[in-house]
């Protein structure tokens, strides 16, 4: 038998050096990310002054939330964000597929062009979708020339160009996790589901969907959870009717009277919506991996 | 129960011939092998079969259904992948009541099916179990219930136990046989290791460039090789060239040269008439040579040869001996028995006698056809194994 105090030394050295490498980075999360959702939290539960905040103690913000009021911003905000998702998802899940499938060359050209995008600052991007869907755009131009509208088309500030611009904007974070799972699936496994009686259809219902749902779940982190809070794009693409819960928030910290706590509360409300879709979402995931064995 | 007919089956990859007019009749009932080295075809053939490969030119029946377009998913057989491609989404019960499922037979039924194939592959007490947390010996049986339960009319082997350890392999072996007994299907069984289609198989095929060379039972193979690329690949053999210098009642002489310039004559008996003159190649198997340092007494019916030991390997249950005989080399196999002709073992650099019965060489009508190697030795092995293991080596790397 080894002695377990001759390895020791080497062991704890091996351990602060995981400590102090990883030192820097969750220093840097500490400060900039626990800390400032801990000022969010308390100052959700301070009264609002004109220009700044008074420390008095207060729960109106959060009885507003509760009572409905906000109901609104929040119910626009996630059907969007659910739009997207599934959108992504439908129109993602090819792309990645044919790109985890086609050969090595073509394959790194294809990655590339889901990149390119992201060379490019997103408020130009946005921008540049302005000048295509706007009312004397490209888009309304091209269709005209085209004989096939009469009128042009007011897409720009309606929900449609939001949900347009939402998918071009998140589509890439739908496709590269799950392109990294599909490209490591195995592919026999699809003959031998063929193999077993299965069609095209049902193999890919059976092995290859449920092989991915990984991917799908990274997929969703990464596209519901920004869109869920996203304000730039309805900000400048959206109709300025419908609210949706980041700009609320933004007006609240803007505009004057200002209303930091209720700006904290809708944030902090954002947060915990969040969580609890994505344990939803990942508790729902693992239960049908434990009941499928009788469905 | 119906036979397999493979009708001048012929398949090309990019130009790559890989299947090259084979016709083959799998008989109802039969463990049959595909054999040869990675290249040859067999895997691709076996693909065919099953459905993942669409042959250019040619038909496969199953009795007297034409299965050639069918998919994958239409044909009565079924698969046992290399790797197994169990489904690692699924416990092992999910696995093996797949087939079932996606036929939507009723539960009660599938239940019942399934626990009789665990059964049959001893795997009940697993059937909660995951793949990734079985050993291979174990997914190896799952996944030979999971093709089973569909009751197919052939079962399809790729490859099953190469990636399997020695003792494993040679367990797993003695069960796939006692399944192909218990169950009474036609297995067709795909393998480059000539042991396992061997001692498996009712009939061998073996392959060689898309080629079915030479098709029968194991024995037939190995003590009557139709080729030189049979009679190399299936064991090991010494193989002989020379000329045919006469020809008696049931023995032909045989001239050769043992490559540097000096010549000695055996005597072999021939299963087919050649002519004086004739070049051709004897295949001699190292098990049938007798070897010892006492001259033996001659004798009509042996051939014997005065060489000396260029090498001793010694493999446990045998010794091979590297004997050379002017400038050939011959393999030589000696069993370890505690009675030699004499009571010293050999040893290297001595000078020894190796005979054989005459009747224990086999005529191939066809020469080594590397020039060069034949001048230089006549019993090496042909280039072809060299080549061959090389490739290997490189494929699975």
């Amino acid at each position: 038998m080894r002695d377990k105090r001759e390895i020791k030394p080497v062991n704890s050295f091996n351990q602060k050096i995981d400590y102090i490498l990883a030192a820097p980075a969750l220093l840097w999360l500490t400060i900039f990310f626990l800390v400032p959702y801990f000022i969010v939290l308390i100052y959700g539960f301070l009264t609002p002054d004109i220009f700044d905040i008074k420390f008095e103690f207060s729960l109106d913000a959060y009885r507003l939330i509760v009572d409905g009021t906000y109901f609104r911003p929040f119910y626009v905000s996630f059907r969007m964000a659910l739009l997207t998702t599934v959108l992504c998802i439908l129109l993602g899940y090819p792309v990645a597929y044919f790109i985890a499938r086609a050969k090595e060359k073509l394959r790194n050209t294809l990655l590339v062009f889901i990149i390119i995008p992201f060379w490019t600052n997103l408020i130009i991007r946005i921008f540049s979708w302005r000048i295509f869907l706007s009312y004397n755009g490209v888009l309304n131009d091209f269709l005209i020339s085209l004989g096939l509208i009469s009128q042009p088309l007011e897409i720009m500030r309606t929900d449609w160009a939001v949900i347009l611009v939402m998918v071009y904007v998140y589509l890439p974070y739908m496709i590269l996790p799950l392109y990294s799972v599909l490209e490591k699936l195995d592919f026999t496994l699809l003959h031998a589901a063929m193999d077993l009686g299965a069609n095209e259809v049902k193999a890919f219902f059976k092995i290859t969907l449920p092989l991915s749902m990984g991917g799908i779940f990274a997929g969703v982190l990464l596209v519901f959870i920004p869109a869920l809070g996203a304000y730039l794009i309805p900000q400048l693409v959206g109709d300025q009717r419908s609210l949706y819960v980041g700009q609320v928030i933004t007006y609240k910290i803007k505009n004057i009277p200002r209303n930091w706590p209720m700006a904290s509360a809708l944030s902090f409300t954002l947060l915990i919506l969040v969580a609890v879709c994505l344990l939803a979402g990942y508790y729902l995931y693992q239960n049908r991996q434990k009941t499928k064995r009788f469905g | 129960m119906e036979e397999i007919r493979i009708q001048n089956i012929s398949k090309d990859f990019d130009g790559f011939l890989a299947v090259d007019g084979v016709d083959l009749t799998i008989r109802s009932g039969e463990l049959f092998s595909f054999l040869g080295p990675s290249g040859c075809g067999k895997t691709t053939l076996l693909r065919m079969i099953a459905g993942f490969e669409t042959p250019q030119r040619g038909n496969i029946f199953i009795g007297d259904e034409d299965i050639t377009d069918l998919p994958p998913y239409k044909r009565p057989v079924n698969t046992i992948f290399q790797n197994y491609s169990l489904f690692p989404h699924m416990t092992v019960w999910d696995n093996v009541a797949f087939g079932l499922k996606i036929r939507k037979v009723p539960l009660p039924e599938i239940q019942s099916r399934v626990s009789e194939m665990l059964q049959l592959v001893k795997m009940e007490d697993q059937s909660a179990k995951y793949p990734a947390q079985m050993s291979g010996g174990q997914k190896q049986r799952v996944a030979i219930a999971r093709a089973l339960i569909n009751k197919p009319k052939v079962l399809l082997l790729d490859e099953p136990l190469a990636a399997l350890d020695l003792k494993l392999r040679q367990h797993m072996l003695i069960e796939l046989m006692n399944i192909h007994d218990a169950v009474g299907i036609t297995f067709i069984y795909v393998t480059h290791d000539q042991g396992e289609a061997m001692s498996i198989s009712d009939r061998v095929a073996v392959m060689d460039k898309g080629k079915v060379v030479q098709a029968g039972p194991p024995d037939d193979i190995y003590e009557r090789p139709a080729s030189i690329f049979s009679a190399y690949f299936i064991g090991e053999t010494n193989l002989i060239t020379g000329q045919v210098i006469g020809i008696e009642d049931e023995y032909i002489q045989l001239r050769c040269n043992m490559g540097d310039g000096e010549f000695f004559e055996i005597d072999s008996t021939f299963h087919f008439r050649p002519e004086v003159g004739q070049q051709l190649t004897v295949s001699l198997r190292p098990e049938k040579i007798a070897i010892s340092r006492n001259k033996p007494r001659i004798q009509d019916d042996i051939n014997v040869l005065k060489g000396s030991i260029e090498d001793i390997l010694y493999l446990g249950s045998h010794t091979q001996y590297i004997v050379t005989v002017g400038k050939l080399k011959f393999r030589v196999f000696s069993q370890h028995k505690r009675v030699y002709f004499d009571d010293t073992a050999l040893d290297w650099d001595e000078e020894v006698w190796l005979f054989w019965h005459d009747t224990d060489s086999w005529l191939i009508d066809e020469m080594p056809d590397e020039a060069a190697y034949a001048s230089e030795s006549m019993v090496h092995p042909p280039r072809f194994g060299k080549r061959e293991q090389s490739r290997n080596i490189a494929e699975e790397q």
